[in-house]
């Protein structure tokens, strides 16, 4: 038996409570200090002591994992905590991590418009190259968002595996501990996600009223190894090691028996690039998108009412003019509102699932989060109509439309955005 | 393995209690009941008093009567049996916590009020606990239940005739009545009345916590009970709307008064204003800042579009909930808030105060801090301009109005547990 630990770090730049009356005062969309203070904690607690003991197990153990690391926290790790970003350098350099590929500011776009999705691919693609000199090879969406509309997409995109969600109503009577493919692209493996197992760790390892509590790693190994099939895929957020589950639950010490304790259960730690190599057992569909989110599966959690739907359309609707205007500084503020988390702070699905909602928005009511982010729409609306109407007084021409398939784009003009990017970066 | 082997003849504790309160007669004494209404309380003690009824209990309501106070002395000048389970003696007294102030109105500035009470007021409560004395020995019940500290004298008073339970209510502190400028007097009455009690009902956790911090009330010795809300009254709510079709109408529904927050609310309008060409407000209520909320509008230059009602009838207040988009309660202090949950009953979204007791029990709510003007302006424009938004917040309240929680019963069944533990101690 084999087991494929993977990882999702993210931290999106919160949107501040930002009213109808700083619509044109030029007043900052984001809570800088605040997303500061929250990085500097989750790392603090997470990220830097989950990161360093991952690259001593890799050393000592051999263990190997794999992480997707958002661009907008890397992006966000650059500025507020450096020594973060080294250690996860280190971790991947040492062969401790495989990183896998996603968009580039962890959105929605896949649901929404093909062309943003392709480019966000692409600039998540460009940014770890830039930072950690790997080009992933296997691919998972934001929330393991999938589709088979999907699926080809992410096929064309030059992929050769994808994460999705082991959803009971997708396998049936059928395992999520094979490799699959996917129906709609068949040369595209398909990892689902065993959620009992991850959900074990994920939400339960702290539960006191649990009957398996306290979760031991040599009895954790044991479940793993009596599962019936050829590997059991455990994906979580990373920030379960340690912050979701406090460091006082004792999951770090649970991380660090880990290793040895699949070990002595003959299980053997794989990583997705290696399983995207196994010949497929069976075909998977999923004909409407399906998440790894609460109970429903779906993504009713970010596109579940008027308000995330309306709020959704409107950030698209601007797609075009924005880009037009060739500002690198108006379009990545534009992709970091396309970030999933601003959609999820407005769900009102109250019971049951709206308890984790609850924990993880920084808003006191979704209403409020709904407010605030489409204030800033229509100042971001305000934005560009004044920057066409100041280019035009200029005498120079805005790019005309975004061209309709961004594959096409000229790639010097790629190279140069990227460079003034990294430039800037180092100011 | 169950089975009649298994049955032990021991007496069971849990049993004997579900026979006592199988039907309890209970003996409650109120300050505000219709027709008497300042605030939410009659509303919502009259909604307790028809659940209790509801699940089979009798209730003998004992409220004040200021009408016919000054002739002859305390005493009951009607009894009147509502239902065969509710009967309602009316005390002649003057008793009332909002008697109309005969001070001069406060200039702009506020808080400069010293007190909101009658003189009398500490002669007027012994004289009610009086009348409880009597009233106690002539209705034999088996518990008491008071109402704020006005009553906290009667119930007393009438455990020491009866010897049964005394349950003792609070639905606004002595510190959410009069802000900075509470009464000593009233202060310890209120905290002796809560210690003295046998069990506590607090109407929001806010107000648990105020008595439990302040008063030195032992927690576990309260209970938390939000109110609940009945259907509307009868008659035709239906009214189109004065200012034509097509005007948002944001409104307050309250008492003018410091607690209630109807300056920040005018102060907001003007930010809204400023920025809405055709919005409207009406403040629905009356109160002794009438005249300085007034002369505020002038000043702001806002006064033809915010309009004054003055006192409002129950129907009126009805109907201003169906013809408002929206209703703002920025409350100062507000130990529950009814306006809220009878605003969403009418299908209106409310913006209100996050410290309000009633933020506590529904979700879909847009919450504000009162001193935060900008931020109310805010979302009133936000909701006024914005039909999702307003079409969202309509429909995910009217499933929870929906909601078992805040149904009319709802009050009742945890007040009977309430009673349950009064009796057999916890």
């Amino acid at each position: 038996m084999d087991a494929c630990f993977y990882f999702q770090l993210h931290q999106p730049r919160r949107v501040r409570r930002y009213q109808v009356f700083d619509i044109g005062s030029g007043a900052e969309y984001f809570d800088a200090a605040k997303n500061a203070d929250t990085l500097r904690r989750v790392a603090e607690r997470c990220y830097l002591p989950a990161t360093r003991l991952l690259t001593e197990l890799a050393r000592t153990d051999g263990a190997r994992v794999a992480m997707s690391i958002s661009g907008v926290l890397v992006e966000q790790m650059e500025r507020a905590t450096p020594d973060t970003l080294k250690s996860l350098q280190a971790l991947v350099a040492g062969g401790g991590a495989e990183l896998l590929s996603e968009t580039s500011h962890h959105s929605l776009a896949s649901l929404r418009n093909a062309d943003e999705f392709a480019d966000q691919v692409r600039l998540h693609r460009h940014m770890m190259k830039r930072v950690f000199g790997v080009v992933p090879r296997v691919f998972r969406n934001t929330e393991l968002i999938v589709s088979d509309g999907l699926t080809p997409v992410v096929k064309a995109l030059g992929f050769d595996a994808m994460l999705v969600e082991g959803a009971d109503t997708v396998l049936g009577w059928r395992s999520p501990n094979h490799v699959y493919a996917s129906r709609s692209a068949p040369s595209l493996r398909l990892l689902p996600r065993n959620y009992r197992l991850s959900d074990d760790v994920a939400f339960r390892f702290s539960a006191r009223d649990w009957s398996e509590w306290p979760l031991t790693a040599d009895k954790y190994a044991s479940w793993i190894a009596a599962n019936p099939g050829d590997v059991v895929n455990v994906f979580m957020d990373y920030e379960t090691l340690g912050e979701h589950q406090h460091e006082g639950s004792g999951i770090l010490d649970f991380l660090r028996a880990l290793p040895g304790a699949l070990r002595r259960a003959g299980v053997r730690m794989v990583t997705p690039s290696e399983l995207a190599t196994r010949k497929p057992v069976g075909l998977l569909s999923y004909p409407g998108p399906m998440s790894w989110a609460d109970t429903e599966r779906d993504v009713s959690a970010w596109l579940g009412n008027g308000l995330q739907h309306a709020a959704h359309e409107r950030l698209y609707s601007l797609r075009d003019v924005v880009l037009g205007t060739g500002d690198l500084e108006l379009i990545g503020t534009w992709r970091a509102l396309s970030t999933s988390d601003h959609f999820y702070y407005m769900s009102t699905k109250w019971h049951a699932d709206g308890d984790v909602h609850t924990y993880f928005s920084p808003y006191a009511t979704p209403y409020e989060a709904y407010i605030s982010y489409m204030n800033v729409l229509r100042d971001m609306e305000q934005r560009v109509a004044g920057l066409k109407t100041r280019l035009k007084t200029e005498g120079r021409r805005p790019e005309t439309k975004a061209p309709a398939r961004s594959s096409r784009k000229p790639k010097a003009a790629k190279a140069k955005a990227a460079k003034a990017m990294a430039a800037k970066r180092k100011k | 393995m169950s089975g009649a082997g298994n049955l032990r003849l021991r007496p069971c504790p849990r049993l004997r209690v579900a026979t006592i309160i199988s039907k309890m007669r209970v003996l409650m004494f109120g300050w505000e009941y219709p027709p008497y209404a300042a605030g939410g309380l009659a509303t919502a003690t009259l909604a307790l008093a028809n659940g209790l009824v509801r699940r089979g209990h009798a209730v003998t309501m004992v409220v004040p009567f200021p009408a016919a106070a000054g002739e002859g002395g305390v005493r009951v000048v009607s009894a009147s049996d509502v239902s065969a389970n509710l009967r309602v003696l009316r005390v002649a007294s003057p008793l009332s916590p909002y008697a109309a102030s005969s001070l001069p109105p406060a200039p702009w500035g506020r808080r400069t009020r010293p007190t909101a009470y009658r003189d009398t007021l500490f002669e007027d409560v012994s004289d009610f606990a009086v009348a409880a004395r009597r009233i106690a020995a002539e209705h034999p019940h088996d518990i008491i239940h008071v109402h704020d500290w006005m009553t906290y004298a009667a119930g007393h008073e009438a455990r020491e005739v009866s010897g049964r339970p005394l349950v003792a209510h609070i639905h606004a502190t002595e510190h959410d009545r009069s802000g900075a400028w509470t009464h000593p007097g009233i202060l310890a009455r209120e905290r002796d009345g809560l210690r003295d009690a046998d069990r506590v009902i607090a109407n929001s956790h806010v107000t648990k916590r105020h008595i439990v911090d302040e008063y030195g009330v032992a927690a576990d010795n309260v209970d938390v009970v939000h109110w609940g809300i009945e259907p509307p009254d009868d008659g035709d709510l239906h009214l189109p709307s004065p200012f034509g079709a097509g005007v948002p109408i944001v409104a307050f529904v309250g008492r003018l008064a410091m607690q209630k927050g109807p300056d920040y609310f005018i102060e907001a309008a003007a930010k809204v204003v400023a920025r809405h060409p055709t919005v409207c407000f009406v403040v629905g209520g009356a109160g002794d800042m009438l005249p300085m909320l007034f002369d505020r509008c002038i000043a702001l230059g806002i006064a033809h579009r915010v309009y004054f009602t003055g006192g409002l009838t129950r129907v009126e207040t009805e109907r201003l909930y169906r013809i408002a988009s929206v209703v703002v309660m920025p409350s100062v202090s507000e130990p529950f808030g009814l306006v809220a949950l009878e605003s969403l009953r009418a299908g209106t979204p409310v913006i209100i105060s996050r410290t309000s007791g009633v933020a506590e029990a529904i979700a879909n709510l847009v919450t504000v801090e009162f001193w935060d003007v900008n931020d109310i302006a805010d979302k009133i424009l936000a909701v006024v301009n914005d039909p999702v938004l307003a079409r969202e917040l309509r429909e995910r309240t009217n499933e929870e109005m929906h909601d078992l929680r805040l149904g009319p019963d709802e009050p009742a069944r945890l007040t009977v547990e309430s009673y349950e533990l009064a009796t057999t101690g916890p």
